[in-house]
């Protein structure tokens, strides 16, 4: 292990992230529900993929790796993003719901890490934010729109956001290592602290678009989860700690290497092209 | 009184573009104007007039710059890519040769 191993721990998952959730973006592209949304949201796919690449290459270079070997070239245990990235798209409503929780998330990330103690980090979040500005005014926009809509898609969105917003948890399950970075200010705030600025943003704008904040109780637990905001229990039932071991639906395992089965569907067809070669350039 | 952009094609296939603009009570002295204005030297076929007002920009047109590297989107970024496949070609042809 390096001096760097929690740096590179946090840029691990901050660029699976992207690269998972860019490419399950990237499968509406020919079936989005207009030609205009089409091309706009292959743009926002090729942007987070992009934004994976920039974390890529500073693990390259702390690693000494090749960034197609770190991006394509491991096993799917290796790979840290939240299992809200790898779910299935299903219906434009939950990729919808999903690319709206996923882009303030990663807004509340940016904003913090602009202050990174990392030098190469810090600006890198702040080209990056610059960048997802665009992405949440797309995001606001459909969900501004339809939540004030025809019934009909009021109630998929509804049904996406409490299926969605459960997972979205996930994305602020603590890194590995993550006392460490936090200690040297890799991580300028810790992830306990980004999800209660999650909740608190989410939840308000939720409820100024009239929708409604509370999420599918897959059990009793879960609501009680977001309701406190308290994750210890989710934490040791996903764990397998608890009583009875809550199904991988509550979004969380995914900082630990622990992805649903959908994900390895993802990650063959993600990494075909780089297996047949390996070393190619593209 | 309104100001009204003036839009001016310059040909069958030529897309329209903004030539300046005018003022005037409503859109047809507004046409009226910018044909005298716009369209006096044969410039053009076809002309509009948009009301300004109906004009909608971003408030901060800072959102249009390209933050991230883009290079991937223009034809230049895969200029190595005959390189390539001429090395590949004579590579497959040496292999064929060996067999």
């Amino acid at each position: 292990m390096s001096d760097n191993a929690a740096l590179v721990a946090l840029l691990t998952a901050l660029a699976d992230d992207e690269l998972i959730l860019g490419h399950r973006h990237s499968e509406w592209t020919g079936h989005a529900p207009h030609i205009e949304e089409d091309v706009a949201f292959s743009s926002i796919a090729q942007d987070e993929i992009g934004h994976a690449g920039a974390y890529y290459s500073l693990i390259a270079k702390l690693t000494d790796q090749a960034t197609d070997q770190i991006a394509l070239g491991r096993e799917p245990s290796d790979y840290r993003n939240a299992v809200l990235c790898e779910q299935p798209n299903g219906n434009w409503a939950f990729t919808l719901a999903r690319h709206w929780l996923y882009d303030h998330a990663d807004d509340i990330r940016l904003a913090a890490l602009e202050s990174s103690s990392h030098e190469e980090l810090s600006a890198i979040a702040t080209k990056l934010r610059r960048e997802e500005r665009y992405h949440l005014l797309h995001a606001d926009s459909w969900v501004q729109r339809i939540s004030s809509g025809p019934v009909e898609g009021r109630a998929r969105l509804i049904d996406a956001m409490t299926e969605a917003f459960t997972d979205a948890m996930g994305l602020f399950e603590p890194i590995e290592l993550e006392e460490a970075a936090v200690k040297e200010g890799w991580l300028p705030v810790p992830s306990a602290e980004m999800k209660a600025r999650f909740v608190e943003r989410t939840t308000t704008a939720l409820d100024d678009l009239g929708l409604p904040t509370e999420v599918r109780a897959i059990d009793d637990r879960a609501a009680e989860f977001v309701a406190s905001s308290s994750g210890d229990l989710i934490e040791n039932a996903a764990a397998g700690e608890g009583p009875s071991p809550l199904p991988i639906a509550h979004g969380l395992g995914g900082r630990k290497g622990r992805h649903s089965p959908d994900f390895e569907i993802l990650w063959t067809e993600m990494t075909s092209t780089y297996q047949e070669n390996p070393g190619a350039t593209w | 009184m309104e100001t009204y952009e003036v839009f001016r094609r310059s040909g069958h296939k030529e897309p329209f573009e903004h030539a300046g603009a005018v003022i005037a009570p409503d859109p047809d002295m507004a046409l009226m104007m910018a044909k005298e204005c716009f369209v006096r030297r044969r410039e053009g076929d076809h002309l509009w007039v948009v009301k300004r007002a109906d004009i909608h920009s971003f408030k901060d047109e800072s959102i249009l710059e390209i933050a991230a590297d883009k290079s991937y989107r223009f034809a230049s970024a895969y200029r190595d890519v005959i390189q390539k496949r001429e090395k590949a070609l004579v590579r497959a042809q040496e292999l064929e040769q060996k067999t």
